[in-house]
């Protein structure tokens, strides 16, 4: 392995870290080491080499055409002339752009959610049973011997409960994110966060940083429990906080002589507060609204306390006092949007209403002319698609792109206090990386891979968002293709295709690896257009389908960059052509789809 | 063109009400802003109006001059300088702004109902500047609020006094120098005896009168035990005591200390003579004064006592019979309680009753045949004894605040209407320029369906669904004692 030259001296700059390395790298070269053998444990390919692609490496300038070298774990080298190591899996990046992993500043991701017993059918229903069955619910999250009620127990660690795995967190690394910082759901004192990376097998293994930050919603408890009003969310926290600073105070003058002094009671949940008196922990407070921002500065001067702003829908109206006190942003990407389709003239909105919208993807270009610090989260989007894409939308409303790329990378590591681990591509770092196809704010850009912790992990498709009012689809379902690439044998690789009028969108996964298919086609007649990287080997190439569909029946010619041309044929799986809207039969005896008016008759409406 | 209109829009987009931008704001907009509380204006001339003055009788042909957000001068001929702004008033009425001593109208929250004793919280907390029926009220001619805890339990939380300036932040809203006060609450509302509970609840104690006699007396039993004991810590660690651990400080006895030391006022909901008497009684025990009864519908049978314990009483003017409580209840009240010698205020408890104050005030020369003067006393002056701000506000004298408003008639009468509202010699509301604004948000609202954010999904994206009917906000809190949609928050 070789450092390149010209990073030696960024890699000074975070000396310890790039020692580590050097020290791992040279062992790993000449000598076997338990951390080697550790690794081998779980992966005998450690080492890749992402060649002749675009690197965008935040912490400097752009490299139109190099090479990012990943071993054991950590970004081994990077740079225009860096070459690859024999031992390495090569990636041909020719076309690609290979950013710093994206973080998400703020989720709940891995996070238990409580358990919302249905209310009872029959009997006394309606807004009754539902407040009997908020009662009843179980909390996500809950402290033993603690001395206060779940909700305010802000000694609860998102580290001590996060799970690996999960549909969500696979969407986020579809949508190429690689780490996040991910906290409870609920509470006023909701906990505290931990930076985690999205491919991990174990909640260990995911943790990155923990504790990072409590995390605190004005959200009353529920069910007649004090506070139950926002009124009594501040007076239970101020009154928590003077506890904690009495804590603190009264265990120090304790400890100093004990003999004659009445003990104080242990307390975990006011001795997790003192960190965040001493400055050593910041508060993480959920607000969109002015006043819930002004709010959170305010408790935040009261008891002069570090925070952070999550959400921050209205925080370009209070940059003035953000940027005074250097308070961060987390700012949500989940932009408010007009849900229904009908005439705007049919139900009027508030100008109040149709401000927020049009706001929302101005603020961060406000921010970063006020000089307001802030990164990007995902805040509750429910279809992550739209993360880059909300992006894009503040770059259309006058968001600098090098502003946009920081704030879903280096931003977000220095706020989480992980900048030293995450954020750039730089020697030594955590090698989290997201390359795509086009620009990462393009509208036709296409996510083709992600390293987290130095491995690239499987990307499948995204669940397509129910699409109404679609005509008859030529190509929708799962295809099963067998692909004849020359002097190769035959392999077997299943489709997934969606297709919006003659828009077409899907992927691929088997034994030519896992993608999306980009530059997708389909005419009239069925002949269908698509690429997509696959995997053969060591490599990793760039492969165009051409071919046509007929009924559910497909074949056609594949080539590739570099290895090759071959032929390809499949058949839809279930044989559900021409519908588009029927879903691949999950088993093998498919049940038929209900009649309309029967089965799923949906519940009436108040 | 297109370039000038967005960047109208954009302005206007950043001030939501032209009579409010903070000062930063109007700095950055400086040319654009051509209102009249443009910074230049420090001195206005009003000339020429009949002045209601309420403390010195009302006063015909006269000028106001206001200076530097004080009155400067009422008189005839006043001389204000060459920038000073200048409106001719001639054949209209100028008047004090109005004080409402019992609102709820920029709270987020009303009620902490979960305990019986919730003196640590703060409507401080929770104001919210943007409430639009904070501009109506001041359409209205209201300037002063008293922004109450609601009466779910026995000791509610602290109140605020605000002016409503309207598209400031919000911190220049809260009355400086006005005295803290809080909220107590007697009677059927604290019982909650008609809650339907939920399966698995508990009744909040109190369930009768006799019980909230019982908190009032347990809080200010430790109300006195915790002064005692931080007396004593501060004792001891005056006599040179080291390594003392203090006292916790408890948020919810700290406010209790301060009415029993006379420095935070009580302003007490309760309906019918017995509580009053109680409540009273038990002030005199434990040595306070209760400030004002709030709503106090049965005052008139105590009016004697209530006079003679220093209470004010804070009313409506005619509105009886609406629960089991108000029964017994006159609209001759609040003059039985004027002659009996008690401060008297009529007050809103609403957000659209609160617009039309001068109306219930002129009710009251109605029933029980107060004087003019007298009548205009219960919604200026006397509501600002009872919220120890008199000497800022409440009457047209030199020396106070400028917060007056300008009616086209005698207020007192049903065709009148405000044209202009002044707190601190800055105009919050004015109809012209309200009138001349309505194009303007229309343009933005036809700019702003036009944006992308705005538009339905384009076809082939979310299916269409029936838009769920929209619930115009209704924030009616009529006495403060129905449920103030507070969600749980008297459960």
């Amino acid at each position: 392995m070789r450092i390149h030259p010209a990073r030696r001296s960024r890699a000074a700059s975070i000396f310890s870290l790039a020692f580590v390395v050097s020290l791992v790298a040279g062992l790993v070269a000449f000598a076997p080491s338990p951390l080697r053998v550790a690794r081998a444990q779980r992966s005998a390919i450690d080492t890749y080499a992402i060649t002749g692609a675009r690197i965008v490496p935040v912490s400097g300038a752009e490299i139109p055409r190099g090479t990012v070298v990943i071993r054991g774990g950590l970004i081994a080298a990077v740079g225009a002339n860096v070459p690859a190591p024999p031992d390495a899996r090569i990636i041909d990046g020719t076309g690609l752009t290979i950013y710093p992993g994206l973080i998400d500043a703020n989720t709940n991701l891995g996070m238990p959610a409580s358990q919302q017993p249905r209310p009872a059918t029959g009997g006394a229903g309606g807004v009754a049973a539902i407040i009997a069955a908020q009662q009843q619910a179980t909390p996500a999250v809950s402290s033993p011997n603690s001395s206060q009620p779940v909700g305010l127990q802000p000694e609860i660690l998102a580290a001590d409960v996060v799970r690996p795995g999960g549909d969500q967190i696979e969407a986020a690394r579809n949508a190429g994110l690689t780490a996040a910082l991910t906290a409870p759901r609920e509470g006023i004192f909701m906990g505290q966060s931990a930076v985690i990376n999205l491919a991990a097998e174990t909640p260990q293994q995911m943790i990155v940083r923990s504790p990072v930050a409590l995390h605190v919603g004005f959200t009353p408890l529920r069910a007649g429990t004090y506070p139950g009003s926002l009124l009594g969310v501040f007076a239970a926290i101020r009154q928590m906080m003077l506890d904690a600073q009495r804590y603190r105070e009264a265990n120090a003058i304790y400890e100093k002589s004990p003999r004659g002094l009445r003990r104080p009671d242990q307390d975990k949940s006011l001795a997790a507060l003192v960190p965040v008196l001493a400055r050593q922990m910041p508060l993480v407070v959920y607000a969109d609204r002015q006043r819930d921002i002004e709010r959170a500065l305010d408790l935040a001067q009261e008891f002069n306390v570090r925070l952070v702003i999550a959400g921050g829908a209205e925080s370009w109206r209070v940059t003035e006092r953000l940027a005074a006190a250097k308070v961060p942003v987390l700012l949500s990407l989940n932009y408010p949007r007009r849900t229904t389709a009908e005439t705007p003239e049919a139900d009027p909105d508030p100008v109040r209403v149709l401000r927020e919208r049009a706001n929302a993807p101005k603020t961060a270009a406000r921010l970063a002319a006020a000089g307001v610090r802030f990164a990007f989260q995902s805040g509750g989007l429910s279809n992550m698609n739209d993360y880059l894409g909300n992006v894009s939308k503040s770059l259309d409303n006058g968001l600098a792109r090098d502003e946009a790329v920081r704030a879903l990378t280096l931003r977000a590591a220095e706020i989480l206090g992980v900048e030293a681990q995450l954020g750039t591509i730089e020697v030594g770092k955590i090698a989290n990386l997201t390359v795509t196809r086009g620009d990462l704010f393009a509208r036709d850009r296409r996510i083709t891979h992600v390293f987290i912790d130095g491995r690239p992990v499987d990307l499948r498709p995204v669940p397509p968002t129910p699409a109404g009012g679609q005509g008859r689809s030529l190509a929708s379902g799962t295809w099963t293709l067998r692909v004849q690439l020359e002097g190769q044998p035959e392999r077997s690789l299943t489709l997934t295709l969606q297709q919006e009028t003659e828009r077409l969108s899907g992927s691929i996964q088997g034994d030519l690896g896992s993608a999306q298919i980009a530059n997708a086609s389909v005419g009239a007649s069925g002949d269908i257009k698509f690429t997509v990287p696959i995997t053969t080997g060591t490599q990793t190439t760039e492969a165009t389908f051409t071919g046509t569909i007929s009924g559910n029946e497909m074949r056609g010619a594949v080539t590739t960059v570099g290895t090759g041309a071959g032929t390809f044929n499949g058949t839809r799986a279930g044989g559900g052509g021409g519908g588009g809207t029927t879903p691949p039969a999950a088993t093998a005896t498919p049940t038929p789809p209900p009649a309309a008016g029967e089965g799923t008759t949906p519940p009436p409406s108040e | 063109m297109r370039k000038l209109i967005s960047l109208f829009i954009s302005l206007a987009v950043l001030v939501p009400a032209w009579g409010g931008a903070s000062a930063q704001q109007r700095r950055r907009e400086g040319a654009a802003r051509t209102e009249p509380n443009a910074a230049a204006a420090t001195e206005t001339l009003i000339r020429n109006a009949t002045v209601i003055t309420v403390s010195r009788g009302t006063l015909a042909n006269t000028d106001i001059l206001i200076r530097n957000g004080k009155i400067a001068g009422v008189g005839q001929n006043l001389k204000a300088g060459e920038r000073a702004r200048v409106i001719d008033a001639t054949g209209k009425y100028v008047m004090p702004g109005i004080v409402d001593a019992h609102s709820h109208s920029m709270s987020d929250a009303i009620n902490e109902g979960t305990l019986s004793v919730t003196s640590m919280v703060r409507i401080r907390d929770v104001l919210n500047p943007t409430a639009p029926n904070l501009y109506r009220e001041l359409a209205g001619g209201v300037t002063t609020l008293n922004i109450l805890h609601g009466s779910a339990n026995t000791i509610g939380g602290q109140n605020t006094v605000v002016k409503i300036k309207y598209g400031r932040p919000v911190a220049e809203f809260i009355f400086p120098g006005a005295p803290p006060g809080i909220k107590f609450a007697l009677g059927e509302n604290v019982k909650q005896a008609s809650r339907t509970l939920q399966p698995g609840q508990t009744r909040r104690y109190p369930a009768t009168r006799m019980g909230q006699e019982e908190v009032l007396r347990d809080a200010f039993t430790r109300a006195r035990n915790y002064k005692r004991t931080w007396d004593e810590h501060r004792a001891a660690v005056a006599q040179g005591g080291r390594n003392l651990i203090p006292p916790r400080r408890d948020l919810q006895l700290e406010p209790l200390v301060e009415i029993l030391e006379g420095k935070r006022l009580v302003h007490a909901h309760c309906y019918r003579a017995d509580e009053i008497i109680m409540l009273l009684n038990l002030a005199d025990d434990f040595g306070f004064k209760i400030k004002t009864l709030q709503h106090v519908l049965e005052g008139y049978k105590v009016a004697k006592e209530i006079a003679a314990h220093g209470a004010g009483a804070s009313s409506f003017a005619d509105s009886w019979g609406y629960k089991i409580e108000a029964y017994d209840a006159i609209p001759y009240n609040a003059a039985v309680m004027v002659r009996a010698g008690v401060i008297v205020s009529i007050n809103s408890d609403s957000d659209e009753r609160a617009r039309r104050l001068n109306i219930e005030a002129a009710k009251m020369m109605k029933y029980g045949d107060l004087s003019e003067d007298e009548a205009l006393r219960l919604i200026t002056l006397n509501p600002a004894i009872q919220l120890g701000v008199q000497d800022r506000v409440g009457s047209i004298d030199v020396g106070k605040d400028a917060d007056l408003a300008i009616w086209t008639a005698h207020p007192f009468s049903v065709y009148s209407r405000v044209e202009t509202t002044f707190i601190d010699g800055d105009i919050f509301f004015d109809r012209q320029q309200d009138l001349a604004r309505r194009p303007e948000l229309e343009r933005e609202r036809q700019e702003l369906l036009r944006a992308e954010a705005n538009r339905p999904p384009a076809e082939g994206g979310a299916p269409p669904q029936p838009g769920a009917p929209r619930r115009r906000p209704t924030n009616h809190h009529d006495h403060d004692d129905v449920d103030h949609g507070e969600g749980d928050n008297n459960r």
